[in-house]
């Protein structure tokens, strides 16, 4: 099928910190599995605003009901994001997707990392279905400044229970978890003689960029999920690149958003 | 009543239907093959192409405003020599009616575009650029200035007996003289409108919202604009076939276009929003020709009931 627009209906909204949610959309038609990493562009259906479709990474994905259902994890960042949060329940939804680039699941051995930051976590909390399901081990990095920000802990901590994972919180103040910056933390548990044979990750740019350093000094192959304001999520745009590593750049929305970190120059970011 | 006739004429190229896509809004013609077939489309009008690549303006490009977009795209490009050979073969294979957009730093770079083009064949017409907003040199100083931008359309009209067409600027200080100027260069059809020059601000940050502080506006904010201008021209020279664009996002707004002297329109910012929307505007388009009785849709060009 490839990418698809669809019509979906908002079937439910869980809040899961005091400015973050998760919705599900069950979809009128079938799309594409997405592959962990992979996002959809949104919009409310018949509304002229916003004027952009939103782009949000999968969290989850089931085939169960019509054309099955997504989620979404969604951060309140300004009106858009507000106006997600306020739609009523049954509102009719346009959904375009599965887009853009996913995390490597078909190449994936050994024990992966994983590094979630601030809102960074859907892609990975898809990805562990996915690692389930391969029987492959995980290790779950989920950091944040502090205990209230964290998002999902606690299902994250579920999932680890009962399956082949592990969940290590970090906190820069330390109140929840190791404290430290995320991306410290994994450096030390590397330092510490943990098996790692690849890290993916997701969160702001400068964590991305730290991790992308902790995965060159410790000789870790990483993959990143990069977020970046787009208006068409289909790579004719050109309004979200990336600078790429040996010149040149990436598009977002069509080379990534999953990216193998050393693609990235960082230092034009 | 029979299928209406959809087919139009601009200036002396016809076209299975009177929809195209705006430049720079569809890639090279196949980057959306998947959701909006380009061969369905009355044509595509390529991503501005210089003789060189292009990597384009820095970041951040985009801003969402009301009712529309600013961008500051910089005109990033692959360069004519890889549309020739990459590109372009395909679309010919593949009957898109294609159009390319020109750009130059130098109306002598204009003209090694279209001579490269030339020498690769498939191309159907041209487009020039003389209003992107976004470049430092070339471009918008060509379509600002009636005197150079009739002798650019002249050296351009000098290197192809194919259609050539002159994207006008709504930034220009005298947009009739710049249309009458590109007519006298021996321009066959006019698109207009460019995007128009402005800005956003984000209020927290106190800085621009874009790296290169000004961009072009787009979407339906300007379509009164659009339709003024394009009324103007058609008014002023009513023998100098139109291209409509600004804003367009259904059916009705195509009419809406070709009612005020537009022989076909360009859809572009539409696109990004949905992608197939250029399909849905002609399928609208022909619903409303059912509806109205009109069996052809280009008796509609120029066909406003003046109050």
């Amino acid at each position: 099928m490839g990418r698809r627009n669809v019509s979906a209906r908002l079937a439910g909204r869980i809040d899961l910190t005091a400015d973050t949610f998760s919705l599900r959309l069950q979809l009128d038609e079938p799309v594409d599995r997405p592959v962990p990493g992979q996002f959809v562009m949104i919009r409310p259906a018949g509304g002229s605003q916003p004027f952009w479709r939103r782009a949000f990474s999968v969290a989850g994905f089931g085939t169960d009901g019509d054309g099955g259902w997504l989620d979404l994890m969604i951060k309140i960042a300004g009106p858009g994001t507000r106006a997600w949060h306020e739609l009523p329940t049954g509102a009719a939804v346009e959904v375009l997707g599965p887009l853009g680039s996913g995390f490597p699941v078909e190449a994936v051995h050994g024990r992966l990392a994983l590094v979630a930051g601030g809102i960074g976590l859907p892609p990975l909390l898809y990805a562990i279905g996915e690692l389930e399901r391969r029987g492959v081990a995980w290790d779950l990095y989920l950091g944040a400044p502090a205990a209230p920000a964290l998002v999902g802990a606690d299902i994250c901590a579920e999932r680890a229970k009962a399956g082949r994972g592990r969940l290590i919180i970090a906190t820069d103040d330390g109140s929840r978890g190791e404290r430290g910056v995320v991306t410290e933390v994994l450096e030390r548990h590397i330092e510490a003689g943990e098996r790692v044979d690849a890290l993916w990750s997701c969160g702001p740019m400068p964590m991305l960029a730290a991790l992308a350093a902790v995965a060159e000094r410790t000789n870790v192959e990483a993959y990143v999920a990069l977020e970046e304001r787009m208006a068409c999520g289909l790579g004719v745009c050109l309004g979200c690149i990336v600078p790429a590593a040996g010149g040149g750049h990436l598009r977002v929305c069509r080379e990534g958003p999953v990216v193998p970190a050393s693609r990235i120059d960082w230092s034009r970011m | 009543m029979t299928t209406p006739d959809l087919t139009v004429t601009v200036g002396g190229l016809t076209l299975a239907n009177p929809v195209l896509a705006a430049s720079g809004t569809f890639g090279y013609g196949l980057d959306l093959d998947d959701l909006c077939p380009p061969e369905r489309l009355g044509g595509i009008v390529t991503k501005g192409l210089s003789p060189e690549p292009r990597a384009g303006a820095p970041m951040p490009r985009i801003a969402e405003t009301a009712c529309g977009m600013l961008n500051a795209i910089g005109l990033e490009n692959i360069g004519v020599e890889a549309f020739c050979r990459e590109k372009l073969p395909v679309l010919r294979e593949r009957g898109v009616t294609v159009i390319v957009n020109v750009f130059g730093a130098s109306s002598g770079q204009y003209r090694d575009v279209i001579e490269r083009c030339e020498a690769a064949g498939g191309i159907a017409g041209y487009e020039l650029n003389v209003s992107c907003p976004n470049v430092s040199s070339g471009g918008m100083e060509f379509g600002h200035d009636p005197a150079l931008l009739e002798e650019l359309t002249r050296l351009c009209r000098d290197a192809t007996v194919k259609p050539l067409w002159v994207k006008l600027s709504p930034n220009a200080p005298d947009l009739i003289a710049t249309a009458q100027a590109a007519a006298a260069g021996g321009a066959d059809a006019l698109s207009l409108i460019n995007t128009l020059r402005g800005m956003a601000i984000d209020p927290y940050r106190r800085r621009p919202e874009l790296a290169r502080t000004f961009g072009g506006l787009s979407g339906p904010a300007v379509m009164p604009v659009a339709l003024r201008m394009v009324y103007e021209v058609h008014r002023a020279l009513p023998g100098v076939p139109l291209v409509g664009l600004g804003g367009i996002e259904t059916g009705l707004d195509a009419v809406r276009f070709m009612l005020a002297g537009a022989s076909a329109v360009q859809v572009g910012t539409a696109t990004f929003r949905r992608p197939d929307a250029m399909l849905r505007i002609i399928e609208e388009l022909e619903a409303y020709c059912r509806e109205t009785k009109t069996s052809r849709v280009a008796s509609l060009t120029g066909a406003l009931e003046e109050i």
